[in-house]
């Protein structure tokens, strides 16, 4: 390939590096509390409570309709109008568990819904109330059947991140970018960045595969 | 106690105007064509099935609310789920719970319902187990165990939470020919300690062997209410008459 500058890949590749360290590091702390919300989220969505029930509902709505750009932006922008003054880097966590909690519930509520009726109505029969046959009958069966979806979100969830370089946090997108700057090598250093997100999600992928394997 | 029950889907009258009066002991074998509304009636006994109209009362107390002032209070979830617990059901597909063994499908009723502590609630289990003759399975998960086995399973975890009456809802109506034998025998054995029962079944010949008392069902009515003798012998309904007569191996000549 002519042109193609390695000097600067190996130049870029510390910072790079860096870059992933951050991204790994917002995309698990909001999966963290993305998953901790989707959890509860969907177990309301199945409840028999109608007050959760419907903000849920809200909440999912505005979640699957808005773009994740758009939502950063607004945490990023309209938390500190109303008083919650954050980090970029917590603006860009809870932007994102937001996001991801909101399709988390939905996957967490599938689960649940696709186990066989039959079971609540035996958990029943036993005199179990609707929330003990959740948390004790159906949750666990849709624990394996709920991984393969959330390993779609957390890699989504990963994804998403690169959007986080518009509020100025230096996850990996924005540390090529930075580059880019100043060397003026746009194309090398967006290979490069696929590159080092493939391995990112690679390495998500199996983990979750193993643990899918755990579960059967 | 069932007292004018109806279930109305839509404008189907499923169930429709059942009066059933049951005293303890008695093992009452509810038979009659599909779609006749017997798994229906069985399951709004435990109000798995809310009915549309109607009330059951187990050993006097309502199931459906508390009457207070003549007027009938009705009941939060946690007090039905509380009075679900002495009616236990079996039903036609197993419905083990798939993620556990059999000796935890058996436990977590008494572990998470009555609150006894894991090694109370598994020892209770391993004697119910012990009673349908499942004792060396305890360990395996449900899908490793064959449709008689597992519906075995389902009577005892059924019978760990002590139930006062039991809902057999058609129990061998999804196992293979040579596996339907181990599960009327358990049935029976449960019959012969005075269990107070209520089955669903096409087992006729069971049915007249072990039930104290056979209702037949069409449509949704109950026609017919005889002793196993009576009814066997000659069914006073047409529609029973009919019924019996399109069986396979007409138990009536036996």
């Amino acid at each position: 390939m002519p042109d193609f500058d390695w000097g600067v890949v190996w130049y870029a590749a510390p910072y790079l590096a860096q870059g992933a360290v951050v991204t790994l590091e917002i995309s698990i702390c909001a999966l963290a509390l993305g998953t901790l919300v989707g959890l509860v989220c969907g177990l309301l969505s199945v409840s028999d409570m109608a007050v959760p029930k419907a903000i849920v509902r809200g909440y999912v709505y505005f979640v699957r309709g808005t773009p994740a750009l758009v939502q950063i932006f607004l945490v990023y922008f309209a938390l500190p109008r109303i008083g919650f003054e954050l980090s970029p880097f917590a603006s860009g966590v809870v932007a994102l568990a937001f996001n991801s909690g909101g399709f988390i519930s939905e996957i967490v509520r599938a689960g649940l819904q696709s186990i066989d009726a039959g079971q609540t109505e035996a958990s029943l029969s036993i005199g179990m109330t609707n929330r003990q046959s959740v948390l004790f009958i159906l949750l666990p069966q849709s624990l394996r059947r709920i991984t393969p979806p959330l390993t779609n979100e957390v890699i989504t969830l990963v994804k998403s991140s690169s959007l986080l370089s518009v509020i100025s946090i230096t996850e990996l997108t924005r540390s090529a970018q930075l580059i880019i700057a100043e060397r003026f090598t746009p194309f090398e250093l967006y290979a490069e960045l696929a590159v080092f997100y493939l391995v990112v999600i690679s390495v998500l992928a199996w983990f979750s595969e193993f643990v899918e394997k755990k579960l059967a | 106690m069932i007292r004018g029950l109806s279930k109305i889907f839509g404008d189907v009258p499923v169930v429709d105007r059942v009066d059933l009066a049951v005293t303890a002991g008695e093992i009452v074998m509810v038979i009659g064509p599909s779609g006749a509304g017997k798994s229906t009636l069985l399951r709004c006994v435990n109000r798995i099935e809310i009915p549309s109209e109607g009330s059951v009362l187990l050993d006097g107390i309502d199931m459906a609310g508390e009457y207070r002032g003549g007027r009938l209070i009705p009941d939060g979830p946690i007090a039905t789920a509380r009075k679900r617990r002495r009616i236990g059901m079996v039903f036609q597909r197993f419905n083990l719970f798939a993620h556990l063994s059999a000796l935890d499908n058996v436990a977590i009723g008494p572990r998470r319902v009555l609150g006894m502590k894991l090694t109370e609630a598994r020892a209770l289990a391993a004697e119910q187990l012990a009673r349908v003759r499942m004792s060396e399975h305890a360990p395996k998960r449900p899908a490793q165990l064959s449709g008689g086995q597992q519906q075995r399973v389902a009577i005892a975890r059924a019978m760990a939470m002590r139930p006062m009456l039991m809902l057999f809802d058609e129990p061998t109506s999804a196992l293979d020919p040579e596996l339907v034998g181990e599960v009327l025998e358990v049935i029976r054995a449960l019959a012969q300690e005075g269990m107070t029962m209520l089955v669903v079944t096409h087992e006729m010949q069971f049915a007249r062997e072990v039930g104290t008392r056979v209702l037949f069902m069409d449509g949704g009515r109950m026609l017919e209410d005889a002793t196993p003798a009576a009814f066997f012998r000659q069914p006073k309904h047409p529609r029973a008459r009919e019924f019996l007569s399109r069986l396979h191996a007409p138990v009536a000549a036996a």
